[in-house]
């Protein structure tokens, strides 16, 4: 038992070590390999004048290529990957608070002066705290991958999706089908997980999750097709054009439905998460999972969350489209935390469906409502509607 | 350079599906020489092409040989018989890959012109689709249809029993 003395001394006796054995490290870099490798770096001055001065930083980041406006910049922190990670923080706190109040609870309330608002930030100080627990006969390798892939699906599905006009990471003319393409990793990536954990409640947990994948995939596809039938590209910026004068929500309101639900379907929440019933599989394909390994997995699903409501946003409610006494960004934010809040809602209030409730519903309902929706679509087009 | 990289990555992978012991890591070896090919078709600008094999290739098809591994025991299809039989396996298709590759370089393939165009986005697939293919198309369709109706139906059968 480690008292929280120890864990001072501990700390601090790592970091004396740091700094002892820091030169011999830092002047052969310094002295022996920049200068053979012939490579510029910053001066400490102009270093510590950069953290102090946000205008000399930016001067500095725009010298070595890593400026606001370069492509790594754009991957590493705007519109790609820290952006989306703080909305999901952001998601976590709200889903917390927000059923909290549905059911009549106060949620986190301690954290913080307000509300509880610094409560994921406890949250992950405690994750990083926890013991890393790999169970012995687990296939150590697919273990530890599981995590990684789950963050870096999470990263890759951010590619294309454009915030603004301007501001996105990459425009393609099938922009609208890489999502797509890319969320199909996810069950050969929750496949991997429960496999490897060698745990009969996460492959249980991992055998569902195909099962729901298997039912909700085709319809998902199908149902945006209409969308792409009124505007007559596959490219997001150009989809989000043509909603203008409509928003596609209006002439697709049964296909807006369907995506609704296969996006629950997909995020595996309430009233779809039978992967990982809490009452019959302990935490489904999650169980074996702890401390950071369990934190990067959820951080994976949460921007995941975010992808397809921005998806959502982009397709059926008009984007960046909005009266203009608000910037397009704004407009795009109010949009996505509307589609976050309607998708965090029925987790306060409804029941989970049974597997074979979710099959049927998948097979025999949402794809005919799919192909029904599709024909609506070409229908209002050859009667020029839209 | 990067088609190399590409390239051997694919061919390692496809060698590891049919290589290694464990059958897990076989099928993630095929999923990962699935997404080299898609990658391989990026590389020669048909993005539209590379994502249908990803949707198709890794989130179907791979997804099912894993979900059909885990389902099956292990010890009944991991004895791999060694041998006789895996070297008349190499020559036979060493063999066969060098004649079709010395007949298909030494044919007019390699030297055909291209049409210095544009190079043809989803829309001309479209519409070479709709217009000189409708054919093909409705067989396949037709040909897709019949499977489903016919898987439907020995699964009835086989309930009844």
């Amino acid at each position: 038992m480690e008292t929280f003395e120890d864990f001072l001394k501990r700390i601090l006796s790592i970091l004396f070590w740091l700094l002892l054995l820091s030169p011999v490290i830092i002047f052969p870099v310094f002295f022996l390999l920049i200068p053979l490798l012939g490579i510029s770096v910053p001066t400490t001055n102009e270093f510590l004048t950069a953290l102090i001065d946000p205008i000399k930083g930016i001067q500095l980041a725009n010298k070595y290529g890593v400026g606001p406006s370069s492509t790594f910049f754009k991957i590493a922190a705007f519109p790609g990957f820290t952006f989306a990670a703080l909305i999901a923080t952001i998601t976590i706190l709200y889903e917390r608070k927000l059923i909290a109040k549905v059911q009549l609870r106060v949620g986190p309330l301690y954290a913080g002066r307000f509300e509880g608002v610094l409560q994921p930030i406890a949250d992950l100080f405690k994750l990083l705290g926890k013991e890393i627990v790999v169970p012995e006969k687990a296939d150590k390798f697919f273990f530890w991958s599981a995590p990684i892939l789950s963050i870096g699906l999470g990263a890759a599905l951010l590619a294309v999706l454009p915030l603004s006009p301007n501001i996105y990471i990459a425009r393609s003319d099938v922009s609208l089908l890489i999502p797509f393409a890319i969320i199909g990793f996810s069950p050969l990536i929750v496949l991997i997980a429960a496999w490897a954990s060698s745990n009969k409640f996460a492959f249980i947990g991992g055998l569902r999750a195909l099962h729901q994948l298997v039912a909700y995939e085709i319809p998902m596809l199908i149902s945006v097709l209409g969308v792409v039938i009124l505007s007559g590209s596959l490219d997001l910026i150009s989809i989000v054009e043509s909603q203008q004068q409509v928003w596609f929500i209006f002439p697709q309101l049964l296909g807006a439905i369907i995506f609704y639900i296969t996006i629950l379907s997909e995020l595996e929440r309430v009233p779809f998460d039978i992967p990982e019933a809490e009452t019959e599989l302990v935490s489904g394909w999650l169980t074996e999972y702890t401390g950071m390994h369990f934190g990067l997995l959820q951080l994976g699903v949460y921007i995941k969350f975010y992808a397809l409501s921005l998806l959502f946003t982009l397709l059926f409610l008009g984007g960046w489209y909005g009266p203009a006494f608000l910037p397009p960004l704004a407009w795009l934010l109010i949009k996505l935390f509307f589609v976050i809040t309607i998708v965090i809602l029925p987790r306060a209030v409804m029941p989970r469906l049974r597997i074979d409730q979710l099959i049927r519903l998948g097979w025999v309902w949402l794809i005919v409502l799919s192909f029904i929706n599709l024909f609506i679509a070409v229908i209002e087009v050859s009667l020029g509607v839209i | 350079m990067v088609f190399l990289v590409i390239s051997l990555v694919t061919l390692i992978a496809a060698i590891l599906s049919l290589e290694s012991r464990e059958l897990v890591y076989g099928a993630v070896a095929l999923a990962l020489s699935f997404l080299g090919v898609a990658a391989i078709f990026i590389l020669l600008d048909a993005l539209y092409l590379a994502m249908f094999q990803i949707l198709v290739y890794i989130g179907s098809i791979s997804v099912l040989i894993i979900f059909v591994i885990m389902l099956v025991r292990r010890e009944k299809w991991s004895t791999i018989k060694s041998g006789n039989e895996r070297i008349v396996g190499i020559v036979t298709a060493l063999t066969f890959f060098l004649v079709i590759g010395y007949v298909s370089y030494n044919s007019g393939l390699s030297n055909i012109i291209t049409p210095n165009s544009s190079i043809p986005d989803f829309y001309d697939i479209g519409i070479q689709m709709i217009n000189d293919y409708w054919l093909i198309l409705e067989v396949t369709g037709l040909v897709l249809a019949v499977s489903v109706i016919g898987a439907l139906t020995m699964a009835k059968i086989e309930r009844k029993n």
